[in-house]
This record gives structure tokens, sequence and C-alpha cells, in this order.
């Protein structure tokens, strides 16, 4: 992954293999360190046979009756017919792009008010940056055990001494309220990800735009928005496509959490794919599986267009 | 990148392409394993697997006898059960298979996975009703007997003797005397019930199949339904919504006897509160009672079954064919597989592993329990007055636990049971074709 911002987007990258560089001059394949190759060919392999190829076994088990064992028969298409009409899967694919959204929005609020105090001269900056990076080297399901265990029995306990009814039963026992402690677990865990990438990118802009913003009179607000945020608005959309893409996906700190209850309340797409397996339902969820690739798909072409024209390449 | 690479990389660069060639090298060997353990020296090996991982090590001294008086056969244990389903797969399975008996081992049952056993000598000595426990799932080719009950768990009430005795309340045997059992607890400042809603199942095996069991007959409702197959309609009599309807406002009423804070509370935690008299009764199995034990060997346990109508005639306990012995259809060593389901199915291996274990013997005259843990559920077992959870008949598909939780929760019957009917159809829809 490369990164450049818009003031730091200069010379386009120069390889073997780039029509600019290789007019006049066409390299012969024979010239071409088979080095590269090595590198690049068992990684190939490796993936071609462990990704694509069970995907590609899982999309033709979507057209069957399969159930993970014994005996099927060809169906056409009716797994896909079926989960149109599953309001069940339906509920899933609006939690998930629900709670993707919103975690990604609040990871990046957080991470980036993260990345400028970090970023600011702070006393014990270094000590302070280790403690804000901690999550990140914890395992999601230790993590959201021990939250469980915090909404589960400390925070009622403290709640009720301090006579905060509301939170008197465990959040992750309300219906409404659970996926808002999903939330916040995510971004307590996602968040210092997000915040090594701002503090890279505030460190990239140069201070002497903020000696001329100090001369002109801009206030520090109006200093963040019309110079820091422009500046690194290359690293803002990286972390938005990678939190959006990674929320899409989330399982374990649901798991840990909620388990997808109370009730059907915090069944991920995730979750409700993987419950094929086990279920006896695996090419109907393979359906669902690819269904999902295709939507996810779709996003990542959508974003990839608009970090194109953002002069971002991942 | 693309500068000429210096003559000092020379090294590195073969050294990549060692390390390339092993990374190639990764992918050849994936296509050789798996190759079966052949007979030595005359000596047959069983893969024996069981699903209950808390018995190793007594079934390691059952094989460990069976191998002193067969010394022909080894028999290896097998306690992962998860290796099931991919031994399938792999064509590979064990010889002889111990599984708990419901919706999904009737699946397997279905399409071809156990051999016949209703010819084995042995198969006359379990209990006629624990059998057709087995059988009501469904038959392959429609007479064949593909598992026999080795250890039947019931489940009722376990209730604290010394919170009962101080109370000078009595077993109930109808469902007022139980409600009145219940205020009096209550009056005097105990939770009647510990509830533990955060883990959805044990309300479906607890309040929900206890209920739903007194209620109606189970079993009678799923092969009803399930005859209907993917034909079933909201109004058909057959559906959840024309039968549960009765067994719903008692499941609340055995919520609203729960604790405080039954909703944040797991099963860990229940165990460890009951353990410590926190509540005179838990709606658990007696999987729970080695647990409370452990907790307080002190403690003083009854179970009975629960009451849900007024006649005590009609009070029937929960159990589950906790394991079924079985043989893949497919072994190469059907003789010594049967022999050790024989050995295992002897009065004295089978019997006393039931002793052990709070649980019951699927023979035809096994002793009654003396355990007074489970004691209690004795006259329900022998007298069949018994069912199998209603949640047990629910494909793995469906979220029946996840329901069931909505509705404590939210309390709308109606549209529990609508949900119910809608998954139950939509699966039979798929799963028709």
């Amino acid at each position: 992954m490369t990164t450049t911002s818009r003031v730091a987007q200069t010379a386009p990258p120069a390889g073997p293999n780039n029509p600019t560089s290789a007019a006049g001059t066409v390299r012969s394949k024979s010239r071409i360190d088979p080095t590269y190759y090595w590198m690049v060919v068992p990684v190939l392999a490796l993936f071609a046979f462990f990704i694509t190829l069970p995907a590609l076994v899982g999309v033709f088990f979507s057209l069957t009756n399969y159930a993970g064992y014994g005996d099927w028969k060809f169906i056409g298409l009716m797994n896909y017919v079926n989960i149109f009409k599953d309001p069940a899967v339906l509920q899933s694919y609006i939690f998930t792009f629900v709670f993707a959204l919103t975690t990604t929005v609040v990871v990046n609020v957080v991470a980036l008010a993260i990345a400028l105090g970090l970023n600011a001269k702070i006393k014990w900056r270094t000590g302070i940056r280790t403690v804000f990076f901690i999550p990140m080297v914890l395992s999601a399901l230790i993590v959201s055990f021990v939250f469980n265990y915090l909404f589960s029995n400390t925070l009622p306990v403290l709640a009720e001494r301090f006579g905060v009814t509301p939170l008197a039963t465990s959040i992750l026992a309300n219906e409404n309220l659970a996926w808002l402690a999903i939330v916040l677990v995510t971004v307590w865990q996602a968040a210092p990800g997000a915040t090594i990438i701002y503090l890279a990118g505030l460190q990239s802009v140069p201070s002497e735009v903020y000696e001329a913003a100090d001369l002109d009179g801009a206030g520090s607000f109006r200093q963040f928005l019309s110079l820091t945020l422009p500046l690194i608005l290359g690293y803002l959309v990286i972390n938005v496509i990678l939190g959006f893409k990674g929320f899409l996906g989330t399982y374990e700190i649901i798991v840990g959490l909620t388990g997808g209850g109370p009730g059907m309340a915090t069944q991920s797409v995730a979750m409700r794919i993987f419950s094929g397996f086990t279920g006896g339902d695996y090419s109907y969820q393979m359906a669902n599986a690819v269904i999902y690739f295709l939507i996810t798909l779709l996003i990542s072409v959508i974003q990839l267009r608009l970090i194109q024209r953002r002069g971002v390449s991942l | 990148m693309n500068a000429a690479l210096p003559a000092s990389l020379l090294s590195r660069r073969s050294l990549l392409r060692t390390a390339g060639l092993a990374g190639a090298a990764l992918m050849v060997p994936l296509s050789g394993c798996g190759a079966p353990p052949a007979a030595q020296n005359g000596v047959t090996t069983l893969r024996f697997m069981q699903n209950k991982p808390e018995v190793v090590d007594h079934f390691n001294e059952v094989i460990k006898d069976f191998e002193a008086l067969n010394p022909d056969i080894r028999v290896v244990q097998d306690f992962n059960e998860g290796n099931f389903v991919p031994g399938l797969v792999r064509n590979d399975p064990p010889d002889v298979v111990t599984r708990g008996f419901a919706q999904a081992t009737a699946d397997f049952v279905k399409k071809g996975i156990f051999a016949d056993l209703s010819d084995m000598p042995v198969a006359k000595t379990i209990d006629p009703k624990m059998q057709e426990l087995v059988n009501s799932w469904g038959q392959y080719n429609g007479t064949e007997t593909s598992a026999l009950p080795f250890s039947l768990a019931a489940a009722g009430v376990i209730y604290n003797r010394d919170i009962f005795e101080a109370q000078g309340v009595s077993v109930p045997t109808t469902w007022d005397g139980f409600v009145a059992a219940c205020e009096k607890f209550k009056a005097a400042g105990i939770a009647p019930i510990y509830g533990t809603y955060k883990d959805p199942w044990t309300l479906a095996q607890g309040m929900f199949d206890y209920a739903a069991g007194g209620a109606l007959d189970v079993g009678e409702f799923f092969t009803k339904l399930n005859a209907k197959g993917a034909k079933i309609t909201k109004d058909a009599p057959e559906s959840f919504a024309n039968s549960f309807g009765p067994a719903l406002p008692k499941m609340l009423q055995l919520a609203s006897f729960s604790q405080n804070g039954a909703a944040s509370k797991n099963y860990a935690d229940g165990n460890a509160a009951f353990a410590k008299g926190q509540a005179a009764m838990y709606l658990q199995g007696p999987w729970a009672l080695s647990q409370l034990v452990a907790a307080n060997k002190n403690i003083r346990l009854g179970s009975f079954p629960l009451p849900v109508t007024n006649n005590p005639e009609d009070t029937k306990a929960r159990v589950n064919v906790d394991m079924a012995l079985s043989i893949t259809r497919n072994t190469p060593n059907m003789a010594a597989a049967q022999r050790f389901v024989n050995y295992l199915l002897e009065p004295s291996v089978v019997n006393t592993y039931n002793e052990k274990n709070a649980a019951f013997s699927p023979l035809t005259d096994a002793p009654a329990v003396s355990n007074p843990q489970i004691s209690g559920l004795n006259a329900a077992v022998q007298e069949a007055r018994y069912f199998q959870g209603a949640v047990t008949y629910f494909p793995p598909s469906v979220p029946v636990n996840n329901y069931i939780q909505s509705f404590v929760y939210s309390k709308n019957g109606e549209q529990f049971l609508a949900a119910l009917d809608d998954e139950w159809r939509r699966v039979a829809e798929r799963t028709a074709v």
C-alpha cells in the first residue's frame, strides 16, 4: 500500500512494464529478473489454491441443495430466490450496514481526535501513544469477552449504586441498545489502527504552512478545517475504505459480546453465512455469501473510483 | 526498484529462489494425506468417536477392559465431535459413533450414514419406549435401526433441598401447587427460579421446552408438521400459531418468578449463584448437577418434573437421548465394531456409566436410579411420562433459541409464533426441492 497526499503527488511510478518509461527502449522479456517471478508466482498459486478455488467451489454449490455432506442435486437459482424472500437475512443486512456506517464514522472521528492530540507537543507523548495503541495488539475476541463481563456485571452494579436505573440491567440484554455496545467495543479496538495512519498523515504536513497560517491570523479550528483536513484527505479516504470493508465482515466481537442476540437483534451477515456450515444450510448460505460478495465488490469498485479521483493509490 | 541488482545481492537472490521453490513445494504433499490406518498383525483398529469430552477418562477405562477381553481389537477414542462431518466428507468416518440424538443426527440417519443394528441381539435388551425416542425421528428405509440409545438424560426442575425444607415447601405435583410454592419463596425474599436469559439455550431447554412439553404432545405435533412438508400455511391446524398458544402464558409466568436482572446472567453465572443458594429452583438438566456440586460440595439437590397442568398424571420430564450408539455403514471393520457395541451395552458397562453420570440406562431391566439428585425423576422415566424437547426438533438453521429469547423480552406471543411458522416454512421450502 502506498499513499501519496495531493501535495506529494508528483512522479508517476516507474517500472519495467510502465509504457512511458519503456518508450523507445523496449525491454525484452528475458531482461526481467526472474527473482520477481519467484516472489509472485508461489503466492499467486497459494492464493488461487486456498482462496480462489474454494470460492469458486462455493459458487458452484450455491446452485445446488448440498447440505455440506451426503447427496445433492442442482436446483438452479432457487437458493438466490429464497434469500430475497427471507426477512431474517434482510434484517442481518440492515444491521450490518447500519453498524458498518456508524462504526466507520465514529472510528474516524475518534482516531483523528486522538491523532491530533498525540501529534501535539504534549507531556509524556511517547508513553501516552503506547497506551493508546495497546488495544490494537489484543485479540478482538478476548477484548469482547472482557467487555461482556463489564457490561453484564460491573456496569449494572455501579449503575445501581449511583441510581442510574436505565443502566441497571446490561445493555447487552436490550434489543434496541445492544448494537451500540458492539459499536463501542469495535471503536475501542479499531481506533488505534486508524490513529497510526492519521499520525503518519499529520507528520507529513510541513510545519511551514501552519506558520504561514499563524501569520495570516487563522485560528486553530480554521487551520484544522482549511489546512490539516485537506492535506490529510488521502489518509482519511484510506481509513474510511479499509474501515468500512473490515466492519462489513464483523464477526468475532459480536460473538464475544452478544452471540447475535438478544433475539435476532445483532446478527451480522458474516454470522448468518457461517451458520450455514453447522446448520446443514451450506448451499443456501453460500448463495448468501455470493450475494454479499457482489455487494461488497460493488462498494469497493465505487470507492476505488473515488480514490483514483483523489489521487491515492492502494 | 527497476535498477539492476548489484552483484552483492546475488546470494540473496538465490535465497529468494529457494524460498519460492519451498513455497511451491508446500502444495505438493496436500494430496497425500488422509490414508486410513490399516490392520496390523491381525489386530483391528477401531475408531470410536464419542460426543462427551467430560467422560473421556471413563471411556478410556471401558476401552482398556474391552481390549483385555478382545486382544485382536484396538480401540482409539476420539472425543472431538467436530471431526465427524469432515470425516464423512473425506469418506473416512469413525467406525463406532455416539451422538446426542436429535434433528442433526436424524439428518445423518436420513442420508443413510449409519448401519442397521436391528439384527444385533443386544438391540432386544433396550427398552422399546426408549428405542422409540430414536426411531420417532425417522428410520432409514422405513425399518432400519440406525442407533441404539446408550444414555438417557432426564431434565426437570433442580431444587435446593435446604431452601425447600427451611420454607416448609414440599415438591409440587400440580401447576397451582408450583405457583403457590413460587409465591411462598417470593414472599420470603427468596428468588423462586434462577434465570440465565443471556444464554438463549437455557431459556429454550428450560421454560420453553418444559411448558410446551406439558401443554401439548410435542412429538405428535412435529410428526404432523413434518408430514405437511413445505405446504404448511399459517392458519393450518398444524401450525405453531394454532398449537403453542396455551404454553406461552405459562412461560411468561415462569419468567416472572425469575430473579431481577436475569437478562444479564449466563449459564456459568447461574451455576455459581444457584450453588450459593441464591434461588430455590433452577430449570436445568442433569448436566448442571456436577457444576453445582463443584461450586459448593455441601449443596443438597433434588429434581422433579415440572407440573404444567393440574393433573399429576400429566406431569412429564424432558428427556433427550444423550448418547446413542451407531456404526457407520461403510466401515471395513463391521464385525469388530459390532463386538464393541455389544460390549458397551452389557448391563455392567451401560448401567455403571449411567449411574455414575446422573443419567438413565436404556436397558429394560435396569435398576432404579438411587442418586438423590435425580431420583425424583424416576417415576416419570419408568412410566414413560416423558417428551423430547420441542427445540430439538428444529433444523439447526432456524435460530429458535434466539426467537425464544426475543419472546421472553418482548412478551409478544403472536409475533413469536408467526416467526416460527415463517422460518419453518422457508426451511421446508428450500430443503424440499
